[in-house]
Order: C-alpha cells, then sequence, then structure tokens
C-alpha cells in the first residue's frame, strides 16, 4: 500500500475558492444551498449520523432535514417533546422495561454507558435511586482526561455507581486518531466507535441484556422519526464481519498487514457479533425516550446530587462550561466540522440552548459568530504530539506516513484539504466562510 | 456594632432574571424588576444588577430594567454588565443607578478604573471580580467566568483599589449558586489585602453562611441570589441572622 502523502505537497486549485467564484464543487455530499434553521440557526450541512466502521474519504453524508419552512428536524423533534408526547405514559412504559428486566437478587439488571458527565451522571442516577435498578456503568476512556473530567468521572462513581473503565492503548488510540485525521478529517471517530462498540460488549461479557444510552440523536438532527423508537438499531454497534469494516478511514485489512496493527490491537474498536446479542436478547434502549431530556437540567441535577463541576473555563469554539468537557482532543471534533462542514461548536451548543428554550435564537447568533471556528489552542501542541507518530512507538505505521509528525503546519496544510469550495473562500489572505448566520 | 449590608444580586439575560450554578447553565426566574421590588421591600440594603451575557454578547440591555426599577426602589443600585466606557457608566447612572461594575472591560483595560472614579467618583465605582480557585490562590476571570484574565484575584484587587474602585464583589465562581456558603479563605485573604469595602458572594445558601461570614472575615456585605430567588430564605431570615450576630439592621418603613 501507498504511503500517506504528505499534505504540506498539496497543491490546492485556488482558483475554486475564490470570492464570487460559482458553479463549486462540494465534498462529503453536502446540500448546495447553505440554509440556517429558522428556529435555532443550525446549518442545513449538518450531517446525521453514520454508521462509522463505513467512513472512508469517499463517504457521503446524509445530512439533516429542512421541512418547507426552513425548519430543521431537530427543532420539530423538540417541539414534539413539548407538545405531543405523553410523558406520564411514556414514564410508565420505562417503569414496565425495567420490571421487565429487574433483577431479583441485587445482581446488575442494566448497563448504562458513560463518561460521568451531566447526562450519564443523570441517566445512572434516575435509573438506580428513582426507578431501582442496579445499573452497572461502563466508560471508554477518553483520549486525554481533562482535570475537570476526570474529576467528575471519580465523582459519578463515588456518588454510588459501579463501573468498569475501558482505557485502550495509547499507541492504537493514538495510530487510529491520526488516521482518522490524516484520512477523513475526523479526530473523534476512533472515541466514537470504542464507546459505541464498549456496552454491548460488556452486556455480553457480562449477561446483561439491558442496555441505556441517553438521548436519541434525533434531539439533534437525524431524521425526526428516529425518536419515534426507543431502540437503538444493531447497526451502530453489531457487524457480521470484518470485510469493508474501516477504523480512522483505513481498511482493517490494511490496518493489520501495512501499520503494524494486531487484531489485539484492533479488538476493543471492533463491533460485537450480531448473533450472540441477538441470543442474548440485548435490547439497546434511550433512556430520553421515556423522559423527556433537558441537557441544562442534567447539568443541575448532576452538580446538585454528586457534585459534578463545570469545567474552569470556556470551551475553545464556544461559550459553555458544562457540555462534553472531559476529552482534551474534543476542541479539535468540533474544529473539523466547522472546516468540513461550517458548522462549530457554538452552533452545536446554542442551536441545542434554543430549542431547550434556554436562549434566543437571536443570542444563538450572536454567540456563533463570535465563537464558531476558534482555533483550539489551548491544547493544540499537546494534541500534535499525541497525533505524531514517532518511530520508536510505532516502528512499522512509521513507515506508512511521508510526514509522521504531527505540527501546526501539518495541521493547517490537512485543514485546507478538507475545505469544501462550496462553504470556504479565501481572498489572497485569509480563509472565510461563503455563508455565515446573519444578526438579526 | 458592625454594618454588614445585604445586596439581592439579579443576574438579568435580556428581560429575565435568570440563575445558574457555577455561573453556568441559566435558568428563567422572573421579572427581574418585580424581584428587586420585593427584595428591597422587604429589607434590601442595596440591590446589585449584572448583565450576565453583556460582555459575551458585546451589547447592554440593561438600561430599561434599571429604569423601571429605579422609578419605584430607592435603595442604592450597582449595576454591571457589559460597561465598557465613561460614556457607558454616564447612561447607566442616568437611568438611576448609584454605582457601577467593571469587570472585563477594567481587566482589558485597568485605565477605565481610573477614568470611572475622576469622573464620577470611587463611591460610584466598583470592580466586580470573578475568582475561581486555581490550587492555592484564586484566577480572576471575565465573561461571567468564561474566559482567563491571566491575572491573580489578590494582585488585581490591589490594582483596582490602587486605581480608584471604591468597592470590590468578589464572587466566586466554585460556590456560585450552590448554596453551600461562602469561600471564606478567599474573602478573608482580600479584605487583609485592601482597605476598600468587600462585597461576598458566590454561594449563600443558610443563615449559617451569613453568620460564618460575619464571624469569619471583614466582608462589608454579602450578595444573595440563589437562596432568595428559589425561596430557600427571605430577607427576614437575614435581617435576623445579621440581628443576632450584633449588626446593623436597617428598620423598614
Amino acid at each position: 500500500m501507498a504511503r500517506k502523502p504528505n499534505a504540506l505537497d498539496i497543491n490546492l486549485n485556488m482558483s475554486l475558492f475564490e470570492p464570487g467564484a460559482s458553479n463549486l464543487p462540494r465534498k462529503y455530499g453536502l446540500p448546495e444551498r447553505v440554509q440556517f434553521c429558522n428556529k435555532c440557526g443550525v446549518s442545513n450541512q449538518r450531517p446525521n449520523s453514520a454508521v462509522e466502521f463505513q467512513h472512508t474519504e469517499k463517504s457521503e453524508k446524509k445530512t439533516i432535514n429542512f421541512d418547507d419552512s426552513g425548519v430543521c428536524d431537530a427543532c420539530r423533534t423538540a417541539e414534539r417533546k413539548t407538545a405531543e408526547i405523553d410523558w406520564d405514559e411514556r414514564e410508565a412504559k420505562l417503569v414496565a422495561l425495567c420490571d421487565r428486566f429487574r433483577s431479583r437478587n441485587g445482581s446488575y439488571d442494566c448497563l448504562v454507558p458513560g463518561s460521568g458527565g451531566k447526562d450519564s451522571f443523570y441517566q445512572s442516577w434516575m435509573l438506580k435511586y428513582k426507578y431501582g435498578m442496579n445499573p452497572l456503568t461502563v466508560t471508554w476512556a477518553p483520549n486525554i482526561y481533562t482535570d475537570w473530567g476526570r474529576h467528575n468521572f471519580d465523582a459519578w462513581i463515588h456518588s454510588g455507581m459501579d463501573n468498569y473503565l475501558m482505557t485502550a492503548s495509547g499507541r492504537s488510540k493514538r495510530l487510529l486518531t491520526r488516521l482518522a485525521v490524516e484520512n477523513i478529517f475526523h479526530a473523534f471517530q476512533p472515541f466514537i466507535i470504542g464507546q459505541k462498540c464498549f456496552a454491548p460488549k460488556m452486556a455480553l461479557m457480562f449477561q446483561i441484556p439491558l442496555v441505556f444510552y441517553g438521548e436519541n440523536e434525533a434531539e439533534y438532527g437525524n431524521p425526526i422519526d428516529d425518536n419515534a423508537e426507543a431502540q437503538r438499531s444493531y447497526d451502530y454497534f453489531a457487524s457480521s464481519g470484518e470485510e469493508n469494516m474501516f477504523l480512522g478511514g483505513e481498511s482493517v485489512a490494511s490496518l493489520k498487514a501495512d501499520f503494524g496493527m494486531s487484531q489485539a490491537d484492533l479488538t476493543p474498536y471492533l463491533p460485537s457479533d450480531v448473533e450472540p446479542l441477538r441470543k442474548l436478547g440485548a435490547e439497546v434502549h434511550y433512556l430520553g425516550y421515556y423522559l423527556k431530556w433537558h441537557p441544562q437540567a442534567a447539568y443541575y441535577f448532576a452538580v446538585e446530587n454528586g457534585g459534578f463541576k463545570a469545567s474552569p473555563e470556556r470551551t475553545a469554539g464556544t461559550y459553555s462550561k458544562y457540555n462534553s468537557i472531559d476529552d482534551k482532543i474534543d476542541d479539535f471534533h468540533y474544529y473539523t466540522t466547522y472546516i468540513k462542514f461550517g458548522i462549530g461548536r457554538a452552533t452545536y451548543d446554542a442551536s441545542q440552548e434554543v430549542r431547550s428554550g434556554d436562549i434566543a435564537r437571536e443570542e444563538a447568533v450572536a454567540l456563533i459568530r463570535r465563537y464558531d471556528g476558534e482555533f483550539p489552542e489551548r491544547w493544540a501542541e499537546e494534541i500534535f504530539e499525541y497525533l505524531s507518530i514517532d518511530e520508536k512507538s510505532f516502528p512499522e505505521a512509521h513507515k506508512m506516513f511521508e510526514h509522521p509528525i504531527m505540527d501546526r503546519a501539518y495541521f493547517e496544510a490537512l485543514t485546507n484539504k478538507f475545505r469544501s469550495p462550496h462553504l470556504w473562500q479565501h481572498d489572497g489572505t485569509d480563509w472565510s466562510l461563503r455563508h455565515r448566520i446573519e444578526q438579526i | 456594632m458592625r454594618n454588614l449590608r445585604l445586596i439581592p444580586r439579579l443576574d438579568v439575560k435580556m428581560e429575565w432574571l435568570i440563575k445558574g450554578v457555577q455561573m453556568e447553565g441559566w435558568r428563567k426566574v422572573g421579572d427581574p424588576a418585580e424581584y428587586a421590588k420585593a427584595y428591597a421591600d422587604a429589607g434590601a440594603d442595596e440591590l446589585l444588577f449584572m448583565d450576565v451575557v453583556a460582555s459575551l454578547y458585546e451589547r447592554n440591555s440593561l438600561h430599561d430594567i434599571v429604569s423601571k426599577v429605579a422609578s419605584v426602589v430607592f435603595v442604592p443600585m450597582t449595576v454591571g454588565g457589559g460597561i465598557r466606557t465613561v460614556e457607558d457608566v454616564s447612561a447607566m447612572l442616568a437611568c438611576g443607578a448609584d454605582k457601577v461594575a467593571l469587570n472585563t472591560a477594567a481587566t482589558r483595560n485597568p485605565e477605565l478604573i481610573t477614568d470611572v472614579a475622576n469622573r464620577f467618583g470611587a463611591q460610584a465605582t466598583v470592580v466586580s471580580i470573578e475568582a475561581i480557585r486555581d490550587k492555592g490562590s484564586w484566577l480572576a476571570m471575565t465573561d461571567n467566568g468564561r474566559n482567563h484574565t491571566g491575572r491573580n484575584v489578590i494582585e488585581w484587587a490591589k490594582e483596582a483599589e490602587e486605581r480608584g474602585a471604591g468597592e470590590l464583589i468578589i464572587t466566586s465562581i466554585d460556590r456560585e449558586g450552590l448554596g453551600h456558603g461562602y469561600d471564606l479563605d478567599l474573602i478573608r485573604l482580600v479584605t487583609e489585602q485592601v482597605r476598600i469595602p468587600i462585597v461576598s458572594g458566590g454561594g449563600l445558601g443558610t443563615t449559617d453562611h451569613l453568620s460564618d461570614l460575619i464571624d469569619k472575615t471583614q466582608a462589608s456585605a454579602a450578595s444573595v441570589a440563589q437562596a432568595l430567588h428559589w425561596k430557600k430564605l427571605n430577607m427576614s431570615d437575614l435581617r435576623d441572622t445579621l440581628n443576632a450576630n450584633d449588626c446593623f439592621v436597617r428598620r423598614l418603613t
């Protein structure tokens, strides 16, 4: 297999990025016309959740649906939460579900994957202390814990939860993360894959058929009908074989043959087989289907009941301090979404808070314009070192990169490679988005 | 007899009185003017209004609320949030504020403190410091606890005093909105280092917390928010505590 070419050698066709240029190519199958939701401000370039094992550099995205009124599915989902859903009835269904699986002898009867953030705290607490279940919590460790992420994880466990923390080898995680950045500019992908696969595997190991996730991704833009189901499809975490399976945009076969990864290195990232899960009768439910989910309320709940701490500073690229704060690589994840889709972390945070009724759209627009796309300086050097494939740690994989070391210049060259001409322009000095949400 | 002022703090976002935890996750409480009037009528010595998103959004929307409150409330009002220039101060005082609280703009341009003090007097010049514990010391933050200033709280407090501030509001971000009590170490340390009055903020949840503040620090005032907004305590509870601790209590008319 050919080595990964040096991104610094790429000559971009800059005519495609000229201001005012027309008929511009689009990457990732994104919609041609950029629109911003009339209610929350999210852009129609937002991709839906995908099966990450099939994600390669050629993948095309399905994106969030906007209706004829210019309102996104996430907003319509939020409206349904307030106007249509009978939450008492849903809670009764939850009690019935718990009763169906409830342990009679104190053994674990449900599994709650989480990080110890506000949402998993709320989830496990409600199941244990309100609905009388015996949850086992499981955690796929972040790439690099923040101090406060680790504090919150500890606070969660010491609030009365048993936990298995899976910390995959730093070397395999680093290599897969580098490949994910190099191939698909998705620094968070190996984490997401590991996280999604881990809980069903633990369910099999402990023979616990009931797994609870938090809120459905439909709350953030997946098709509205996804939220009509309480259960998550097996497609996201189960598979029948390694053929056509990709991690970090690289085939499993190539990771073994070319990058020096062993089956053992890859095992934590590989999905469970479907059959044993079916045999166990595994059911993966969204707690958010049964209980009205409000991220800010979960924050309050975790602070009041478990000593959860907001981070001591706002997260790069946004204004908030309480949301998704465990992993130092998180800041880079949202920076890459800003480059690929024109959607940074402030957009994700602010549009969610508009839908929850916590801020007005006018405020969201101001926050998006101020913070979206801010470069994540605070841990940049640490992250670049993490993404560097040095010869000593990676004797085989090192040979597969023309430029194995990640530094600021290399990261910027990669950044430019992933800009879509229909979203980005370059005026000879600076890059800017062709379309920004307008202040009212 | 000691004088310790009771100052309900009203954080405002757009037209709403709101409340957060650790200066994050704002929840709507109600109409700020209604709450302000109720607290003043019930014995508040002063009121503190903060537009908590003014710096975040680079705006200031308190003028209407301050004008409205000033027409019905007759206790001194300190107003902060988004005050960036001497002209902003002038406009806020014209709306009925008695003092202005400077934070973000002052950390960027400390000369602003001097300018405001020279023009309007030290009695109208308050510096608000949002403090977060960092190992053995405290860092001064801005933008409602979101951004670092690179300043140490004690050093910044001393500089603010030297530049003409007549009062400091010291709010503990770690304890804000939790109701677990003030950061007494922080307040003690600041009061030992400066001579101007210190308003303690962030954490009052029970009357014992007020007694502790009186007992263990030289604070001149206590700011109170969530315990009042969520009706865990009322002004009468706090006034009784002052009485019990031999502090002066203003008579209600």
